[in-house]
């Protein structure tokens, strides 16, 4: 650091050196310590513009600005939500999926065993006629 | 990545809740500053209040599925406003194609004493005449205290061409106002602290 560099810093960044770059705070605190009248000679003139620019009108938040942003929240339908909005809308859709796929197994597993049964069923009457008709063939001769 | 550490993390997660008290905390702390940024952008307080208004909206939006951890809110709102700032000064440099802008007042003669207010509306009126580059990196480090990281970042700029902007600017504010210099009128800007 040397009175150039610390002037140039202190004109961009100000008087005051917490807002400077932490890189380059620690090399003007040491300028300051060393070398205090040429670091005050750059700090100075910074300063003086610091105060010019805090006598600047400050803006002001008036009661109807405050209340309409306070009710515009109420318009961007801000109420209660769940930590994971998202995911929660991905398990419902995922959880219906399953739910659908669940029931069309359901329902083609009643079919196929509705369909077998009636076969089966067909063949148990079609082998007791069968076999009634042999009887009847055996005793009437 | 590290996450970035946020003061306003657990207030966005409660706003994003619909947590009244949080809704009003945050207009408390924010709204000011969103103001503050935009009148010193665009030296209209109506127009302030409108891109105030405006970025506080998308914050409502925002806030219920903010990722903590990746910025600051402060931050993003501040980009928020700065785009809404630079949108209307677009519109403005469209309309001032036709109609020029009245030059900035010089201000009062250097032998003329400054009350309080007439010195702010000098500097404000300095402000406004800066490029809206240098204007922005002082609005962003001087008054909104920004760090120079954030700051650069905000502004997609290096720290050193940040650096630079503010360099230009402080120096052009300082030769506008230099009838205020010690010597000149010591006791307007001296009385300021």
């Amino acid at each position: 650091m040397n009175a150039d560099r610390m002037r140039d810093l202190a004109e961009a960044w100000g008087g005051d050196l917490r807002r400077w770059p932490l890189t380059e705070r620690e090399a003007a605190e040491q300028f300051v310590r060393t070398r205090p009248d040429e670091a005050g000679r750059a700090l100075f003139a910074a300063r003086q513009l610091d105060a010019a620019l805090d006598a600047a009108p400050r803006p002001v938040v008036s009661v109807e600005l405050r209340d309409r942003v306070i009710a515009s929240a109420a318009a961007a339908s801000l109420r209660s939500h769940p930590v994971w909005p998202g995911l929660r809308r991905l398990l419902w859709v995922g959880g219906a999926g399953w739910a659908a796929a669940a029931c069309a197994g359901i329902a083609f597993g009643m079919s196929l065993t509705s369909d077998f049964e009636r076969q089966v069923q067909l063949d148990v009457v079609l082998e007791q006629a069968s076999v009634g008709g042999l009887d009847d063939e055996a005793v009437l001769g | 990545m590290a996450a970035v550490a946020d003061p306003d993390e657990e207030l966005v997660r409660r706003v994003g809740q619909g947590d009244p008290a949080a809704i009003q905390a945050m207009v408390a702390r924010k709204l000011p500053r969103m103001m503050a940024l935009a009148q010193r952008m665009l030296g209209d307080a109506g127009e302030a209040e409108d891109v105030a208004q405006e970025a506080m909206m998308k914050a409502w939006k925002q806030a219920p599925r903010w990722t903590p951890g990746k910025a600051k809110f402060d931050t993003w709102l501040h980009r928020v406003a700065l785009n809404l700032c630079y949108d209307r000064l677009r519109r403005r440099r469209e309309i001032s194609v036709e109609t020029p802008p009245d030059r900035p007042d010089p201000g009062p003669a250097p032998d003329r004493g400054l009350l309080a207010a007439e010195l702010g509306q000098r500097v404000d009126g300095a402000l406004k005449a800066l490029p809206e580059r240098q204007r922005e990196a002082i609005v962003l480090c001087h008054y909104q205290e920004l760090g120079n990281i954030e700051a650069a970042s905000l502004m997609g700029v290096s720290v050193e061409a940040l650096e630079s902007l503010l360099g230009r600017g402080r120096r052009a504010l300082r030769a506008a106002l230099a009838d205020l210099a010690p010597g000149a009128n010591p006791d307007a800007v001296g009385a300021r602290g």
